[in-house]
């Protein structure tokens, strides 16, 4: 029943979600809404190392930036076409995630998270200063849009790249959803919960958070690549601490550990910073001031919150 | 050869400010079992409130520094109070968040009152020693003799007096610790006090040796904690070891390799050492 009831609401939700550019007359909010469907493939992957596993990593926009860094270098150095090099893309990323994660994973707690932030420093020095490859501050201009000249879609509006990309976010929400509910799903559940004990049991555990932490690096590099091609332009700017740290909050805000919030939570990080515009240069401390007291009051995110209303009210009736 | 020796007296130079900060945070990790992220931007805030003492106001040096110190105090005790406090029982990950949400907010208050220009903390040391070719500016030999004092009083004062055996107790075992009497509600907030007054002294040291800017303070309290992971969790020698080993390294990188990638350099030195050492330099297995 409470089931049946969670399948409602997303089917309700995913019609929103199809209704909304014919709702919004405003262009602009199209395209923080794109923003923020891509904000929601990677929030979700970080929600699988974060939220399932319990291992805050701090790297998830540099890995978007491998992803969106790859797709259009390859785009340009082997003349692929648009979407071999977006499912491409991913791949690569989880080679670096592959490299990255073994050692790191050796050390738990707040020092995975520091190893993961050096991580990214590192991409994004490298992104700085291998100007060869990646043209430095200046970053890639003229990344192609998905679809040639006589494409089905007009790739250049920017509703139809709203429904390419709410696909996409669609897809991987469910194959997050999938992943949580099997078995790996359960022994990451498990992990978080208590590590020592699932070594205990014989179950090797490294292999899993590996398989976590390669997996949410595939969703921000999916981000990324899809990112470059919406844009059409990358520089490192984007691809520092302070996006990987709005992933987290959008983990956080949303509910972590739940597959809702994800979705939410990319929305507020899209949409908060832009709300709070006319603040300007105190932006920075509202937006920490709301991360501190969303922490202290509503640890479970705006998802946990909601369930919890829902529940009452069911137990009422 | 005395091209090496001279990057290596460099390294130590920016190594000792890598062990204040790292002194700083090893201590509240051990105390509250927090990452105090926030912790370079705090530090920074000092600096440039010494840098804002010195021209704005006119004040000497020593006494910029000294208010600049007790403000740092009171902050950090403010922080203790007002953020992690209320976190304290709730998951490990809470209080990383709220870290990162001070940090923020910190960075924000930087940016609010001293604006996004890089400054420097006038100082009129311009002599410069020889040492048979090597050359140390005046300025350089008192941030690391400075930087020595300050490792010694906080071994000293950890190791020889009342309240550093509190608190070891504490960051040994909270619960025994309570049973023996030790208050365990004033305890963090002397952390607090005495790892950020060093944060403060860390950041003059920045302030005056290199510059303030924007997101200086971040990239500083990363390096702090890659010290913590190179030198081995809550030693006070550990992370005297990993800070030099780190600033040595940088150095090194930037002198004979490349001064873009130095960063990268380091880091891959932590890397490494946590492929084969996990628990440290100086940790115990």
């Amino acid at each position: 029943m409470a089931r049946n009831r969670t399948y409602i609401l997303y089917g309700l939700a995913l019609v929103g979600f199809v209704l909304l550019p014919q709702l919004i007359s405003v262009k602009y909010y199209i395209h923080l809404s794109v923003l923020a469907l891509i904000w929601v493939i990677a929030a979700q992957g970080q929600n699988l190392i974060q939220g399932y596993t319990g291992y805050v990593s701090i790297v998830q926009a540099g890995f978007m930036g491998i992803g969106a860094y790859s797709t259009a270098l390859m785009g340009m150095h082997f003349d692929l076409p648009v979407w071999l090099s977006i499912i491409i893309a991913p791949f690569v990323t989880a080679f670096f995630a592959l490299l990255t994660g073994y050692p790191s994973l050796r050390v738990k707690g707040h020092y995975f998270a520091i190893v993961t932030l050096a991580f990214n420093m590192v991409i994004f020095i490298v992104l700085m200063n291998f100007h060869q490859l990646t043209h430095g501050e200046a970053g890639i201009t003229g990344i192609p849009k998905p679809g040639g000249k006589d494409a089905l879609f007009n790739w250049r509006d920017r509703e139809t790249y709203y429904y390419f990309v709410l696909i996409i976010a669609a897809l991987m929400t469910g194959l997050a959803a999938l992943i949580v509910r099997s078995r790996i799903g359960q022994i990451l559940v498990a992990i978080r919960q208590n590590e020592d004990l699932v070594g205990a049991v014989g179950i090797a555990a490294w292999k899993y958070k590996l398989f976590a932490f390669v997996t949410s690096a595939m969703f921000a590099g999916l981000a990324g690549a899809i990112y470059a091609h919406y844009q059409s332009f990358i520089n490192p700017e984007i691809f520092g601490i302070a996006q990987s740290l709005d992933a987290i909050l959008a983990v956080i805000i949303g509910g972590s550990g739940t597959i809702a919030g994800p979705i939410i939570g990319a929305f507020f990080v899209v949409f908060l910073p832009e709300y709070l515009r006319f603040a300007d240069s105190f932006r920075l401390i509202l937006y920490g001031l709301v991360l501190v007291l969303a922490t202290i009051f509503m640890p479970r995110g705006i998802a946990g919150i909601a369930r919890d209303l829902m529940e009452k009210r069911r137990g009422r009736t | 050869m005395v091209e090496v020796l001279q990057q290596i007296i460099n390294g130590i130079a920016i190594g000792g400010v890598y062990v204040l900060i790292a002194l700083g945070l090893t201590t509240v990790f051990g105390i509250l079992g927090i990452a105090h992220f926030a912790h370079g931007s705090v530090s920074m805030f000092g600096g440039y409130l010494t840098f804002f003492f010195v021209t704005s106001w006119g004040f000497p040096l020593l006494l910029a520094i000294l208010i600049a110190l007790l403000v740092g105090l009171m902050l950090g005790v403010l922080i203790e109070l007002l953020a992690y406090r209320p976190v304290r029982d709730a998951n490990h990950i809470n209080a990383f968040i709220v870290a990162l949400g001070l940090t923020m907010m910190v960075e924000g208050i930087n940016l609010e009152l001293f604006g996004h220009e890089q400054v420097v903390i006038p100082t009129d040391f311009s002599r410069v020693f020889n040492f048979g070719g090597v050359t140390i500016p005046e300025l350089r030999l008192y941030v690391i003799l400075a930087a020595a004092l300050l490792i010694a009083a906080m071994t000293v004062f950890v190791e020889r007096t009342k309240t550093g055996q509190a608190i070891r107790a504490v960051a040994e075992n909270r619960d025994a610790a309570i049973l023996m009497g030790v208050n365990v509600k004033t305890i963090p907030l002397v952390v607090f006090a005495i790892s950020t007054a060093l944060g403060v002294c860390a950041g003059v040291m920045v302030g005056s040796l290199f510059a303030i800017a924007p997101g200086i303070g971040e990239g500083l309290v990363v390096k702090g904690f890659a010290v913590l992971i190179l030198g081995g969790l809550g030693s006070i020698p550990g992370a005297v070891v990993g800070g030099l080993v780190l600033g040595i390294t940088e150095a090194l990188a930037a002198g004979f390799i490349s001064s873009a990638y130095k960063d990268v350099i380091a880091f891959v030195v932590m890397i490494s050492v946590l492929l084969f050492r996990p628990q440290g330099l100086m940790g115990k297995a």
